[in-house]
């Protein structure tokens, strides 16, 4: 195959990543390491944090997807990602509807319409 | 009819400016398209734990090995946006993933082959040989191959066999959501794009348009000397 396809990973609570494996990203690669990580209540945020910094280092994932309230426990991180590869999207939890003052992407469209940007 | 030059980028400076404005307006119809979806396969994982039992739809259930059914091409394009492509692996294997499985298959029937035929000696050639009338001989290999564990087979077989129909309908809820998230990811990508250029220009515009204003101001005090010596 001339290029390969590319990953979507996931991080989210049990349902959000059931759901997206029942879709078919799932995958666990020779080092048996999953593109996807199921956020319980004892999971630590280091734990998340690092997750998602490997799915950011790995160059075979494309898009990760992350609830939005796991999102904002890592924002700093999130908000530390300024390339356009692997695209970060926030999704909504089932306890968590969809933010989108919280968005990352957003709010870097939105400071656009600052008095500061216009300087 | 010609516009100045200050005119002209002011123009240009509008239309992508509204443009801006168009892509970010279709970036929410997608979210809210995408967010529904989700709620709709949520709502069906919850009804097939409904109907199958609490810890019958849970991360316990995922299989042990996993190749992934989507994959998504990643263009570049010339103004930087960049395009995500999802493609489906069709449901049988794939090219690239042919190999293995066959391999693994083959096993079966070469075992079976020297078991029947104790009076051979078992040589490299014999097991090629028996290899091949196994293949040959055998119709029935087929619907092993299929049922066989293998890391391609459908999410939905690690729930069990007879899966409630609610389990069907998350996963296709879940397979329009990702076909959206990599439009979504792509939307995305191009707004901050755009806000970039936006951003650059209007910097360029207000230098541009300060230094008109100096050469214009010098340009009237020039203008003025002469009148006060006259007078």
């Amino acid at each position: 195959m001339a290029g390969r396809g590319k990953l979507i990973a996931v991080i989210g609570d049990e349902d959000t990543v059931t759901g997206f494996l029942l879709g078919g990203i799932g995958e666990l690669n020779k080092n048996r390491k999953p593109n996807f990580l199921v956020v319980e209540k004892d999971t630590s945020i280091t734990e998340i944090e690092e997750t998602f910094k490997s799915f950011l280092a790995r160059n075979d994932i494309a898009i990760i997807l992350i609830n939005q309230f796991i999102a904002e426990m890592i924002r700093h991180a999130i908000d530390a990602h300024m390339q356009s590869i692997p695209a970060v999207l926030e999704i909504p939890s089932k306890e968590h509807p969809y933010d989108a003052s919280k968005d990352s992407i957003l709010r870097r469209a939105k400071g656009m319409f600052s008095a500061e940007d216009f300087r | 009819m010609g516009l100045s030059e200050g005119e002209e980028s002011c123009l240009l400076l509008d239309e992508k400016l509204l443009r801006f404005m168009d892509q970010l307006e279709l970036l929410q119809e997608k979210r809210n398209t995408l967010n529904s979806l989700i709620e709709q396969g949520w709502f069906s994982i919850s009804k097939a734990r409904y109907s199958m039992g609490n810890k019958q739809v849970s991360a316990l259930q995922f299989a042990n090995t996993m190749e992934p059914l989507v994959s998504v091409h990643v263009r570049t394009l010339d103004n930087d946006d960049v395009e995500f492509s999802t493609e489906k692996s069709p449901p049988e294997f794939s090219n690239g993933s042919v190999k293995e499985p066959i391999l693994i298959e083959d096993i079966g029937p070469q075992e079976e082959g020297i078991r029947r035929r104790k009076k051979t000696k078992s040589d490299g050639t014999e097991k090629r040989e028996s290899r091949g009338t196994g293949s040959e001989m055998d119709p029935e290999v087929n619907p092993v191959r299929k049922g066989g564990h293998n890391p391609h087979q459908d999410p939905l077989k690690w729930f069990g066999i007879l899966v409630p129909q609610s389990l069907k309908q998350a996963q296709s809820s879940f397979k329009q959501v990702i076909e959206l998230s990599a439009e979504i990811a792509a939307l995305q990508i191009a707004v901050l794009n755009t806000r970039q250029e936006l951003k650059h220009d209007l910097r360029n515009q207000e230098s541009s348009d300060g230094a008109e204003l100096n050469v214009s101001t010098g340009s009237k005090k020039e203008a003025e000397v002469p009148l006060t010596n006259k007078s």
